[in-house]
């Protein structure tokens, strides 16, 4: 149910940054919580973990490619 | 059936019974506890081996989690470290109002409980239990049950006056460790940092009231009743239109419509985080209802009298389940309390856009369970009254709303004070 990109609830602000950065993947909630696309490619999912500006996403370790970097 | 206890004492305690099951409650007979020397006559003495046979014995038995995740128990126990860091806290809080079992196992057969605590703590190879409980009455039973034993001397009683997301497992820890009753925001499971960053053993009162059970009869006793997919007996409080109300003991395999009072009857599973839906041919088991796309949840049953306004009933749990919220999670704080907005409205007959309310319905917004919990119980009475939707829509049934479904916080509109 959950996509790659975990977003850390108690965190995120609804500053928007990651719909901005990816329209096709993020839409943003009537009060401006993103409803992230699931199947979002882990590419862009690490991009827009490093972009959050409150640190609320990241990528699930459980279904990256690669090994985690801690 | 026999009817074990009428709430003489407490007005506000439902009536407890037994419907074809006699194990949990074997012994209660009045308002007090079953004292250690008729605990031990119904049960049998602790067998020497309990701690150690425990771990298979759960594989045998496949218990499931008593709070409402019905996560298996023994998958808990394998997965936890061994040793004298490892805490074992059992959940009294129950949190859901509409939930009345956790107390009367704690008010009634303390002893169970206790047992329960012991051979988990013995098969961790740790002294540290704690029992977090809310209600006087459940904690003064305990702590009388610890006094009358030679063997509780390390169990502490705690009490945890904390709101429903206190009763979540993850924030039930962080009270426990001095911190602030709210779930975390990474799903960090107890078992592997709980209280005090430690290992912790954690699950509901039931739960451990079965692995009292477990200690003093063994899988056999267990095997003997319930269903080959769910052994045993559990508790479930029922409520509303029904043939018996108050808490039950029952076998698991009981049918819900014999609960409910019919295989047509509209029925409320699992509480304020669980559904609505038809009785029909499910059965009280757990993994049955999960396949079937329920939830027994914490065992809460409901039906609504037809003199009462389903859509006012859910509106004001919904509102209850908003104000719950720990307000840490922003689709959680906007989201539950616009549903609760929408359902006022539905409820009182004014226009509702049920195209927007149906894409506030959105799981998997929060740090807990507590949001997906409330959106399901919502969108599924949307379905199971959608007759009294089509109604409401041109402005109302005229029903009154009875406050059949227990809300602490909600005022009745218009209730006679």
């Amino acid at each position: 149910m959950s996509g790659r990109l975990l977003v850390d609830w108690t965190r995120c602000d609804g500053h928007g940054l990651c719909a901005a950065l990816a329209p096709d993947h993020v839409q943003l909630d009537e009060w401006g919580f993103p409803v992230v696309d699931p199947d979002l490619p882990e590419r862009e999912a690490r991009r827009l973990a490093q972009a959050c500006p409150v640190l609320a996403l990241r990528v699930d370790p459980t279904r990256s490619g690669t090994a985690p970097a801690r | 059936m026999t009817t074990v206890l009428d709430p003489l004492t407490d007005q506000t305690a439902p009536p407890v019974l037994r419907w074809r099951a006699d194990t949990l409650l074997a012994g209660v007979d009045g308002p007090g506890a079953v004292p250690l020397a008729e605990h031990v006559r119904r049960h049998g003495p602790a067998r020497p081996d309990a701690a150690t046979t425990l771990q298979s014995d759960l594989e045998r038995v496949g218990l499931l989690g008593r709070g409402g995740a019905a996560f298996p128990v023994a998958t808990k126990l394998a997965a936890l470290a061994r040793g004298r860091d490892v805490r074992v806290v059992v959940n009294g809080s129950e949190g859901e109002p509409a939930s009345w079992k956790d107390r009367v196992l704690m008010r009634h057969v303390p002893h169970l409980v206790v047992d329960g605590a012991l051979v988990a703590a013995a098969a961790l190879r740790t002294s540290h239990v704690t029992m977090a409980v809310r209600d006087r009455a459940a904690a003064d039973a305990l702590r009388a049950a610890v006094a009358e034993r030679d063997d509780a001397a390390a169990v502490r009683v705690v009490d945890t006056s904390v709101a429903f997301v206190g009763g979540e497992a993850r924030s039930l820890v962080n009270v426990l460790s001095g911190e602030a009753p709210v779930p975390g925001g990474r799903r960090v499971l107890p078992t592997d940092a709980g209280v005090d960053g430690r290992p912790t053993f954690l699950s509901n009162v039931e739960t451990f009231a079965q692995l009292g059970l477990l200690s003093r009869r063994g899988a056999d006793g267990h095997l003997a009743t319930g269903t080959a997919t769910e052994p045993g007996t559990t508790l479930v409080t029922v409520h509303g239109d029904v043939p018996h109300r108050g808490v039950l003991e029952v076998p698991h395999g009981m049918r819900v419509a014999e609960l409910a009072g019919g295989e047509d009857r509209t029925v409320l599973l699992g509480g304020y985080h669980g559904s609505w839906g038809r009785a029909g041919d499910l059965v009280a088991d757990r993994r049955a209802l999960r396949a079937a796309g329920r939830t027994w949840g914490a065992g809460v049953v409901a039906v609504l009298p037809a003199s009462t306004c389903p859509l006012g009933e859910v509106a004001r749990v919904v509102r209850w389940l908003a104000q719950e919220s720990a307000g840490q999670c922003g689709p959680c704080v906007f989201g539950l309390a616009s549903l609760a907005d929408d359902a006022e409205r539905l409820a009182a007959g004014r226009p509702v856009d049920l195209a927007r309310l149906s894409r506030r319905v959105v799981r998997g917004r929060g740090a807990c369970a507590h949001p997906d919990g409330a959106v399901g119980f919502l969108a599924s009475a949307l379905t199971a009254f959608a007759d009294d939707v089509a109604v409401h829509v041109h402005g109302g049934c005229g029903r009154p709303v009875l406050g059949v479904l227990p809300v602490p916080t909600v005022p009745l509109a218009g209730a006679p004070r």
